[in-house]
C-alpha cells in the first residue's frame, strides 16, 4: 500500500498513457496470458468441430469434386453401414470392460504399492512402465507374443495347460486380447493415481478399525472404497472417455482384424478418411462426439451425486 | 466408548500371548512379497521376450515352439533395422516433435495457469472448466476439417505444423497441473512487485516460474513422453521422410500383411529403441512424475 503512494508518477503516466483503470489493465494482462492456450484450444477443437458439422451434411470426396448437399444421408447410410454398427458395439464393449477391470485390478495393485515392503520404491518406478511406453511398442509386442505359429502366449497355454488357443486369427479371442493388453497398458496407472487417494486417507481410521476388530474385506468395503469414491467415479469417467477415442492399440496390434472384429469406431473415421470419402468421415466424427458426449455426461452426474453425498 | 477400547486391549494382548504363531508374523510379508513378484512377471515378461527377439538372429525367430533365450545373441537386428528404417532421420524427427511440443505446451500452458490460478477476472471459471472439458473431444473425430486448414496454412509435413496440434492436445492437463501447483506457491512476493511497478511478464518470468521449477520440469518430461508415444498426428500429418517419427517407423515396418515376411526382428530392435529414452526418465524422475501425474488427476 504505503510503497504504490511513494511511487505516483510511474502508475500516473502509465493510466494516462493507457487510460485504463486498475481492474481494466488487470483483465487486459489475463487477455494475453491467456491468448495462446486459448488460440491453440479453438484451433484444434471448436473450430473444426464446426466445419465437421458442417462437412456431415455434405458428400464431398476430393477426388470427385464437385461437393454437394446431402442432408442426412451421410447419417442415414452410416446407420445402415454394418462395419460402423460392429465398430460402435465393440468400442464401446471394449470402452467398458477395459476401464471395470482397469479401476478393480488398479486397486488391487494401488494395495500392493501402498503396503510397507521395501521393494515398495521399486514397484512404484515400475508400475510407471506400462504407461510410458509408447502403445505402438505395447500393440506390436503382444501381436508377437499372441502370434498363433511362433507366439508365446499359445505356447504356454499349450504347454503348461495343454490348451490349443488361437487368437488373432480368431474374431473373439482377438478382441479378447486387445482388451487383455489394454487392461496391461493402463492398470498401473489407475493404480497410481488411486494410491494417490489412498496416501490422502487419514491412517486414524484404520488403526480404529483395527481395534474394533474389523476384517481385512470390511476394512475395505467401509473405509478404503467410500474414501476413495470421488476419485474412483473421477478416474473410471476419465478412463472411458479418453479410451473410447483409442485408436494406435488396435490399429497396430490387429490392424482392425480379423476381418472387422477389432475395428474400433476412430480405426473406422480412419480409414474413411484414407479412403477420401470426407463428408462420410465428418458425420461418423459428428457420432463420435455424440456417444463421447453422451458416456461423459451420465459420469459427471454420477460424479456429482458423489460429491454430493460424500 | 470405554468398553471398545478395552475389548480392543484384550484382544491385541491375546494375541501377542497366545496367537502369535509364525505365520501371523510373517504371513502378511510373505504374501505381499508373492504378490509384488507376480507383479514383476505380469509387467517384465513382454519386456524380456521383446529384448530377446531383438537380439535374436533374424532365422532362429521362427521356430516352433519359440525359443526362450537367445542361443546366439547377436547386434545384427539393430544394424538391419537402423539400415533399412531411415532410423537417424525418424528419430531426430521425433525428438524434434517431442521436445518441441512439451516446450510449447509447458509455456504456453505456464503463463494460462498463472491468469487462471492468480488473476480474478470475470470468465475464469469458464474458460477452465472449458479447457478441461475440451480434452473428451476425440482427434479422429474433426481430422477432416484439421486436415484441410493445415494444408491452407501450408503446415502439413512440417514440424512446426505437429508441434501445433501436438501441444494443443497436451494443454488442458498441463494447465490443470500447473494451476494447482501455483495456487500452493504464497503470492506475497509478486504481488508486492506488482505493487512497486514491476511489469507483469518480468514478474512471472523472474518470481513465478522459478518458483514453480520443479512443476515445470515434471510436466517438460510428461510431456515428453506423451508426444515421443503419439502416433496418430503423425500418421496423418507426416507423409514425407524428413517429418515421420519413429512411431510411424514402426508402423511401416509392419506394414506386410504376412506374419513371415513381417520383419519382426527390426520391429523388436526398434521397439527397444522407442524405450530406451522413456525408462531413462523413468529412471530419474519417478518420484516427480508420479507426484504430476497424481496431481492432475486427485484434484
Amino acid at each position: 500500500m504505503n510503497t504504490s503512494l511513494s511511487n505516483p508518477p510511474r502508475s500516473v503516466t502509465r493510466r494516462s498513457l493507457w487510460n485504463l483503470s486498475l481492474a481494466q489493465r488487470r483483465y487486459l494482462l489475463a487477455a494475453g496470458l491467456l491468448l495462446p492456450v486459448v488460440l491453440l484450444r479453438l484451433f484444434t477443437t471448436l473450430y473444426p468441430f464446426l466445419q465437421t458439422t458442417f462437412l456431415s451434411t455434405q458428400k464431398y470426396n476430393p477426388a470427385f469434386p464437385p461437393q454437394s448437399y446431402v442432408g442426412f444421408g451421410n447419417f442415414e447410410r452410416l446407420f445402415n453401414d454394418i462395419v460402423v454398427q460392429q465398430s460402435l458395439l465393440f468400442t464401446i464393449i471394449f470402452v467398458f470392460v477395459s476401464t471395470f477391470f482397469q479401476v478393480v485390478l488398479g486397486l488391487a495393485v494401488a494395495h500392493l504399492l501402498n503396503a510397507p515392503f521395501r521393494l515398495r520404491g521399486l514397484a512404484r518406478s515400475l508400475s510407471l512402465i506400462p504407461w510410458a511406453i509408447p502403445m505402438v511398442v505395447a500393440a506390436i509386442g503382444f501381436r508377437w507374443m499372441f502370434d498363433d505359429q511362433f507366439g508365446m502366449i499359445p505356447d504356454i497355454l499349450r504347454r503348461v495347460f495343454g490348451l490349443e488357443t488361437t487368437w488373432l486369427i480368431n474374431p473373439q479371442n482377438a478382441r479378447l486380447a486387445v482388451v487383455l493388453v489394454n487392461i496391461w497398458k493402463s492398470t498401473p496407472f489407475v493404480a497410481l493415481i488411486l494410491l494417490a487417494g489412498m496416501q490422502g486417507i487419514s491412517q486414524d481410521q484404520y488403526e480404529a478399525a483395527k481395534v474394533d476388530g474389523a476384517t481385512w474385506w470390511q476394512t475395505l468395503r467401509f473405509i478404503t472404497i467410500p474414501m476413495l469414491l470421488p476419485i474412483i467415479v473421477s478416474i473410471s469417467m476419465y478412463m472411458l472417455v479418453w479410451q473410447l477415442a483409442v485408436f494406435d492399440l488396435p490399429y497396430a496390434m490387429t490392424g482392425g482384424g480379423p476381418g472387422f472384429a477389432t475395428t474400433v469406431i476412430a480405426q473406422k473415421i480412419f480409414q474413411e478418411i484414407n479412403s477420401l470419402n470426407y463428408g462420410y468421415a465428418a458425420a461418423l466424427g459428428v457420432v463420435m462426439v455424440a456417444v463421447v458426449a453422451l458416456i461423459g455426461s451420465i459420469g459427471l452426474f454420477i460424479f456429482r451425486r458423489v460429491e454430493v453425498s460424500s | 466408548m470405554t468398553a471398545g477400547i478395552s475389548t480392543g486391549l484384550r484382544t491385541t494382548v491375546q494375541e501377542s500371548v497366545y496367537q502369535q504363531s509364525w505365520w501371523k508374523k510373517h504371513g502378511g510379508t510373505i504374501l505381499t512379497y508373492a504378490c509384488f513378484a507376480l507383479f514383476v512377471l505380469v509387467i517384465g515378461i513382454p519386456f524380456y521376450y521383446i529384448f530377446m527377439s531383438s537380439i535374436t538372429p533374424k532365422g532362429q525367430l521362427f521356430q516352433i515352439p519359440p525359443s526362450y533365450w537367445p542361443a546366439n545373441p547377436t547386434f545384427d537386428n539393430y544394424l538391419n533395422m537402423a539400415d533399412s528404417v531411415p532410423f537417424f532421420t525418424y528419430l531426430r524427427n521425433s525428438l524434434i516433435f517431442a521436445i518441441g511440443s512439451s516446450v510449447v505446451s509447458v509455456g504456453a500452458s505456464a503463463l494460462a495457469a498463472y491468469a487462471l490460478a492468480r488473476i480474478r477476472f470475470p470468465g475464469s471459471n469458464i474458460i477452465y472448466i472449458a479447457l478441461i472439458l475440451s480434452v473428451a473431444l476425440p482427434q479422429i473425430a474433426v481430422m477432416v476439417p484439421m486436415f484441410q486448414t493445415l494444408q491452407q496454412f501450408k503446415m502439413v509435413n512440417t514440424h512446426h505444423g505437429l508441434i501445433v496440434l501436438m501441444s494443443s492436445l497436451l494443454l488442458p492437463f498441463t494447465v490443470m497441473t500447473l494451476v494447482s501447483f501455483i495456487m500452493q506457491v504464497p503470492g506475497e512476493i509478486e504481488e508486492a512487485a506488482l505493487i512497486d511497478g514491476a511489469n507483469p511478464l518480468t514478474v512471472i518470468t523472474r518470481i513465478v516460474f522459478p518458483l514453480i521449477r520443479p512443476a515445470l520440469a515434471t510436466m517438460l518430461v510428461i510431456n515428453f513422453i506423451i508426444s515421443w508415444n503419439e502416433l496418430l498426428y503423425p500418421l496423418i500429418f507426416a507423409q514425407r521422410i524428413d517429418t515421420k517419427t519413429l512411431s510411424v517407423g514402426m508402423m511401416e515396418l509392419s506394414s506386410d500383411a504376412s506374419t513371415y515376411t513381417r520383419p519382426w526382428d527390426m520391429m523388436s530392435a526398434l521397439s527397444v529403441v522407442m524405450v530406451i529414452p522413456v525408462l531413462l526418465l523413468i529412471l530419474f524422475g519417478q518420484r516427480m512424475i508420479i507426484a504430476g501425474l497424481a496431481r492432475g488427476a486427485v484434484k
